[in-house]
C-alpha cells in the first residue's frame, strides 16, 4: 500500500497523462494530466478493473498498450502505428478522434513495474499529446511537396508552353483558314478550283471542325494545369491591398453560381448557403484575385463532394468569418460525405484526387493551399470525418504577411 | 486605320511561335515582321517603326526586359507587349516607360483574337497621341 501511495503521489505531478495498473488489471494510479485529457476523475476509476481504463480512449473495454507491456500480444501489437518494443518498454502512436474536434495524436509509452525482488507487479503507461507536432510535420511535408512541384513546373513551363501554344494557336489558324470571311482564303480556293463552302460543309459533316475545337480546348486544359503548378513556385505579394472579406466572399459565391462546371454538374444553386459573417470585420491585406481563386476552389470541392454522394440531408454550406489573435478566420463547412483520415492528410497534396480521371486534376485544393500559405502567410486546415462533412479553416494575418 | 497600315514586330527565338502568331495576325491584315533575338530586332526596329512590338521574355543574350528598354529608347512611339511563360510582375524600368500588367501576355495565348483587339487598341491610341 505504501508503495502504491508513493507512486500515485509521484505520477500525479507528471505533466504527461499517466496511469498504472497492477497484474490483475486494476487501476492503481491515475494522474491529473490523464484526468484532464480524458475527463475521467481519479476517484471514479482507481480500483476498477476489467479494462475500464480503455473506455475513455476507445469507447469500449479492450487490452491496451499498458497490458501489452505486461503480456506481449503480437496480434494486438500489429494494429498499432509505429509500435516498438525496447526491453521492458513498449511504445506506439495512437489517434483518438473524439478528444478534441479534429482528433488528438498521442505518443504512448508503457513499461512493466517490478518489485525489489524483480517480480512483475503491474505496469505504467504515459501518453503525450503530439497533435501540434504532427500538424507542423504535415504542413512541412505539404510545403516541401509544393516547392518541388513548383520547381518542376517552372522548369517545364518554358519547354512546354511554346509547343502547347503552337498546338492551340495553329488549331485556331486552321479554323480561320477554312473560313469564307477572309479574302485570302477565297483567293487561294479559287486558284486551286475548290468551293470553300463545300470544303467547310465536308469538314462539318465529318466532324473535323469539332476535332479542331477539341484540340484547342484540350490545349487549354493542359495550359491551365501548368499555370496552376506555377503558382506553387510563386512567392510574396502580387498587388496586395486591404479589402473587405464579406464582399469578397459574396463575389466568390456569385462566381460559384455562374461557373459552368458548378452550375451544370454540381447544381450549386441547390446548395443552401448560410452566411455567418462577423459584423465588424476590419479590412484584410490580400491579393484579391488570388484569394477569390482559393475560396472558389474550396467551394468547388465541397459542391463536388456533395454532388457525388447520396445526400440524406439537403446539402448546405456554412460560411463563417471572425477575428482571433491578430488573424482573420474564414470557415467553409459542408454537410457532405466527409473524408477518412488518410484522405484528410493528403487533401492539399498536388495531384492528389479521389475523383475519377478527367473530373479533377487534384490541383484545386493545393492551389488554395499555396495561395493561403506562401501567398498570404496564412494557414489552412481541414477537419473532417466520414459521414460528418468537412470544415476548412483559413487563417490570414490581418496585416498581411510579416 | 486599315490593319495593313499597322506594323507588328514579333521577337521570339522560337520560330514556331513567331510563325503561328504571325499567321493569325497576317490573316487579320496586319503587316508582320519577325526577329529571333533582341539584337536582331534592335537593328531593324527603327526602319520598321512598328505600332506594336511583342517580345518574348526569355531570349538568348539580351532578355525581353532589356530589349524593350533599349527598343523604347529608339522607338518611344511603339507600344510594347511582353510575352512570357512564367508568372511575372513588371520590373521598375518597364513600369517607368508606361507598361502595365495588361501589357504582359501569358504564354500560351489561348485566344489570338484577344491579341488582335489589343494590337488594334494600342495602334488607335498611338495615332491620337
Amino acid at each position: 500500500m505504501e508503495y502504491r501511495d508513493r507512486l500515485s503521489d509521484i505520477i500525479s505531478f507528471l505533466p504527461d497523462a499517466t496511469w498504472a495498473i497492477d497484474t490483475e488489471g486494476t487501476v492503481i494510479a491515475w494522474n491529473r494530466a490523464v484526468e484532464e485529457l480524458t475527463g475521467v476523475k481519479a476517484e471514479s476509476i482507481i480500483g476498477k478493473g476489467n479494462f475500464e481504463y480503455a473506455v475513455p480512449f476507445y469507447g469500449r473495454r479492450l487490452p491496451i498498450l499498458v497490458d501489452v507491456a505486461i503480456t506481449p500480444n503480437l496480434e494486438q501489437e500489429r494494429h498499432y502505428k509505429l509500435f516498438r518494443r525496447d526491453g521492458d518498454t513498449v511504445e506506439a502512436e495512437i489517434f483518438v478522434p473524439h478528444f478534441r474536434p479534429g482528433g488528438v495524436y498521442l505518443w504512448a509509452k508503457a513499461r512493466r513495474l517490478l518489485d525489489a525482488a524483480g517480480n512483475v507487479i503491474g505496469a505504467i503507461e504515459t501518453v503525450r499529446d503530439i497533435t501540434e507536432h504532427k500538424r507542423l510535420q504535415e504542413r512541412m511535408v505539404q510545403t516541401e511537396k509544393m516547392v518541388m512541384v513548383g520547381g518542376l513546373a517552372a522548369g517545364m513551363a518554358h519547354e512546354i508552353n511554346n509547343p502547347l501554344g503552337a498546338i492551340m494557336q495553329h488549331a485556331q489558324n486552321i479554323e480561320r483558314r477554312v473560313s469564307a470571311d477572309i479574302p485570302a482564303n477565297l483567293k487561294a480556293a479559287a486558284e486551286v478550283g475548290v468551293d470553300l463552302d463545300l470544303v467547310r460543309a465536308y469538314l462539318q459533316k465529318r466532324g473535323i471542325l469539332d476535332f479542331i475545337g477539341h484540340i484547342r480546348s484540350a490545349g487549354m486544359r493542359a495550359s491551365d494545369i501548368i499555370s496552376n503548378m506555377l503558382r506553387f513556385s510563386r512567392r510574396g505579394d502580387f498587388g496586395a491591398e486591404y479589402a473587405d472579406l464579406s464582399a469578397l466572399l459574396e463575389r466568390v459565391l456569385k462566381l460559384a453560381g455562374t461557373d459552368y462546371d458548378m452550375k451544370k454538374k454540381y447544381d450549386f444553386s441547390r446548395i443552401e448557403l448560410q452566411r455567418r459573417y462577423a459584423a465588424d470585420l476590419p479590412p484584410v491585406m490580400m491579393t484579391v484575385a488570388e484569394l477569390e481563386q482559393a475560396l472558389l476552389n474550396i467551394l468547388k470541392n465541397a459542391a463536388q463532394a456533395m454532388a457525388s454522394a447520396a445526400m440524406i440531408r439537403p446539402p448546405h454550406i456554412i460560411l463563417r468569418t471572425g477575428v482571433s489573435e491578430g488573424m482573420v478566420l474564414i470557415e467553409i463547412e459542408d454537410n457532405g460525405p466527409g473524408m477518412d483520415e488518410t484522405t484528410r492528410l493528403r487533401i492539399f497534396e498536388p495531384f492528389f484526387t479521389t475523383k475519377e480521371v478527367g473530373v479533377g486534376t487534384g490541383l484545386g485544393l493545393s492551389v488554395a493551399y499555396a495561395i493561403v500559405t506562401t501567398g498570404h502567410g496564412g494557414s489552412i486546415e481541414v477537419q473532417s470525418r466520414p459521414g460528418e462533412g468537412s470544415r476548412f479553416t483559413i487563417k490570414l494575418p490581418l496585416q498581411g504577411r510579416g | 486605320m486599315n490593319n495593313s497600315d499597322i506594323r507588328v514586330l514579333l521577337v521570339d527565338d522560337d520560330e514556331m511561335i513567331r510563325d503561328c502568331v504571325a499567321a493569325y495576325l497576317e490573316d487579320e491584315g496586319f503587316s508582320v515582321h519577325g526577329a529571333a533575338s533582341g539584337e536582331e530586332a534592335l537593328e531593324s526596329i527603327t526602319a520598321i517603326s512598328p505600332a506594336v512590338c511583342i517580345s518574348d521574355m526569355r531570349l538568348p543574350v539580351m532578355n525581353g526586359e532589356e530589349f524593350i528598354c533599349r527598343a523604347h529608347a529608339l522607338c518611344p512611339g511603339t507600344g510594347y507587349l511582353l510575352h512570357t511563360g512564367m508568372l511575372y510582375s513588371l520590373s521598375d524600368p518597364l513600369r517607368a516607360i508606361g507598361m502595365t500588367a495588361d501589357d504582359v501576355l501569358l504564354k500560351p495565348i489561348h485566344d489570338l483574337s484577344k491579341l488582335v483587339n489589343k494590337i488594334k487598341h494600342i495602334a488607335a491610341a498611338g495615332r491620337t497621341l
